[in-house]
């Protein structure tokens, strides 16, 4: 169990966030660059001492500001961090960087089973150079691996490798931490990469963690509205005095539906092709909402009738719910509006 | 029409010697190779008018070789103290583990300034018989003035901030994240700094320990004024000019040059290769 509860100042602003992350547990951080995930993440593993707080893993305090004051030092915290550069040591081959945190022994069976598990058995002897992004990057997830890790953190870990690289490695993580029963933490900017490896999305914005939950109830059901629109609603139609009816582009139908969602008649304002289908730009009620469609829309200017399936229904103001608290709002806030 | 490249148009790997294909290019080598021999053009000279049988004579007179043993074992034990002394500060200052960063930079540059026949009047008031830390020698039964010890503290002092510059660059040139990954991966910092930072800074560091110790073998200002006795070879040469002529001091260049170079060569030739062992 990783238990972190912090303040850690910036020069901007104060990240604050509580996160409990259990045994086998994968918890991604989510939120635009510079949102203070990274930072999060450094004070786990000792980089960054925070300002107040506690860190706790397996029982072990590593990190406590009220007396006692402890702060356990990184080569003790047994806590892996993976980033977007491997950090492989390039003076070392492959096989001394993964048994780089273990007794040098030429028969080391369990650094055989890693290798051949990540696929990197015949690059052994192969210099880091050598090594395409893809590799580096399973080289460095098996140093991590046959080091003593207790909690495993991830920092925008496959940032530049290519769609299918990044879900077969991210599969492979998924993997290993239910293998080895320990607490991961990854921090995404990109929702995908989040949703495809955790079980729990916290949504971090500017140092306030805004909404913790299961990743597809944050997109269903967003706290607030500047959760809603940093997991992709583009649009808000105004429902009543102060709320609004989330729209989210790829959450609407083609037609009216009254019995699935709420019924929108728009003027197209432009329209271009998405992925298999289109997208279209829509005027209504005063404002812009942005929704696929399977098929070309009316042209320009023309009138559509589409369906938001199921929208959440928010305060119309900016981000709201408690600083650094764990909001369990969604639900409240997301009633049906059809 | 084939897009699949037949064997005699595939490129040779990277590690081929660029060809010379166009006028510009041509250009270009010849005006590198002007300004090389421009820059051997002492070497040269020297190679030139150098005669056997002078060289002979004069390497074969008695006590010939004293001030080369003198000058390597003073280089040596330079090195010795610049490597233990100066390392640890150069780590620092690459790390921007001192505070006020820029007045110990400014420093080191100051003394990189100072032209050596300066550093050698100023060390007479220093360490000369005369001073505190002359009469704290003088109590060891030590002297810093005409001595080997003096020679060495010259040798020392002319040759320090170039080693601490090129120190401090190659220790800048190891990505700290590194360092970090060691120290997650368990190593206290110092086992952290054996394992990974030195040896991504040795080439770099070698580089830097063979300048110094060009320098080191070189020196002559300060030493003039200190460390008149005993000796080295820059000394050698310059008491043959004074007392028999260019021609005998020629010789004694030849030895410095000879005894200078091959540890500068070594290690640039080292630095190179462990380069491309790194890079697989």
């Amino acid at each position: 169990m990783l238990d972190a509860d912090v303040e850690v100042d910036r020069r901007d602003f104060a990240v604050r966030a509580a996160v409990q992350v259990a045994r086998g547990e994968r918890v991604a951080l989510f939120g635009p660059s510079g949102s203070g995930k990274t930072t999060l993440l450094e004070v786990v593993a000792g980089l960054v001492a925070p300002r107040r707080g506690r860190v706790v893993l397996g029982g072990r305090v590593l990190t406590c500001t009220a007396p006692p004051v402890r702060a356990v030092p990184p080569w003790q915290r047994r806590v892996g961090l993976l980033r977007q550069d491997p950090g492989l040591f390039p003076h070392l081959p492959v096989r001394r960087n993964l048994s780089y945190a273990r007794k040098a022994s030429p028969e080391d069976a369990e650094l055989a089973e890693v290798a051949a598990t990540l696929g990197i058995a015949g690059l052994l002897e192969a210099m880091p150079a050598r090594l395409s992004g893809g590799q580096q990057h399973r080289v460095a997830l098996g140093r991590l691996l046959l080091a003593p890790c207790d909690a495993l953190l991830l920092d925008e870990p496959y940032t530049g490798l290519d769609a299918s690289l990044r879900r077969s490695l991210t599969e492979l993580v998924v993997a290993l931490v239910e293998a080895r029963n320990v607490p991961a933490v990854l921090v995404a900017h990109e929702l995908a990469d989040a949703q495809a490896f955790a079980d729990r999305l916290a949504v971090l914005d500017r140092g306030e963690l805004l909404q913790v939950g299961a990743p597809d109830e944050v997109v269903l059901r967003p706290a607030s509205r500047r959760v809603a629109e940093l997991v992709g609603y583009l649009g808000f139609v105004p429902r009543g005095a102060d709320r609004v009816a989330g729209v989210h582009p790829e959450r609407t139908l083609a037609g009216a539906h009254p019995d699935r969602g709420l019924v929108l008649t728009g003027t197209v304002v432009a329209s271009r092709p998405a992925g298999a289908g289109w997208e279209a730009d829509l005027r209504v009620a005063g404002t812009i909402i942005t929704c696929r469609l399977p098929s070309r829309p009316a042209p320009d200017g023309g009138e559509l009738v589409v369906t938001v399936l199921d929208p959440p229904v928010l305060a119309a103001g900016g981000p709201a719910g408690p600083a650094g608290a764990v909001t369990r709002q969604a639900t409240e806030a997301g009633e049906r509006s059809a | 029409m084939s897009w699949v490249a037949s064997p005699s148009e595939l490129k040779p790997g990277g590690n081929a010697v660029p060809r010379v294909r166009s006028a510009s290019a041509v250009v270009s080598v010849a005006g590198a190779a002007v300004i090389w021999i421009a820059l051997l053009g002492p070497v040269i000279a020297l190679l030139t008018h150098l005669s056997w049988s002078a060289l002979w004579s004069a390497l074969s007179a008695p006590g010939a070789f004293g001030p080369l043993l003198i000058s390597a074992e003073s280089g040596a034990i330079t090195l010795a103290v610049l490597f233990f002394g100066c390392t640890p500060l150069a780590w620092m200052l690459a790390r921007g583990a001192l505070p006020l960063p820029r007045v110990w930079e400014a420093g080191v540059l100051a003394s990189l300034l100072l032209p050596p026949l300066v550093i050698g009047l100023l060390l007479v008031f220093l360490v000369g018989p005369y001073t505190p830390i002359g009469e704290l020698l003088g109590h060891l039964h030590l002297s810093a003035a005409n001595t080997f010890l003096a020679l060495c503290i010259a040798e020392v002092y002319e040759s320090a901030p170039y080693y601490v510059v090129g120190a401090q660059a190659a220790f800048a040139g190891v990505d700290p994240r590194l360092e970090q990954q060691a120290q997650l991966l368990g190593d206290r910092p110092r086992r952290a700094f054996r394992r990974v930072t030195l040896p991504l800074a040795t080439p770099g560091l070698a580089m830097a320990l063979s300048v110094a110790w060009a320098r080191a073998m070189g020196a002559f200002g300060a030493v003039l004024i200190i460390a008149y006795h005993p000796d080295g070879i820059p000394l050698q040469i310059y008491n043959q000019l004074q007392e028999t002529g260019l021609s005998s001091a020629l010789p004694f260049a030849l030895v410095l040059l000879v005894v200078a170079l091959p540890l500068p060569l070594a290690a640039y030739t080292w630095s190179a290769r462990a380069g491309r062992r790194r890079r697989g």
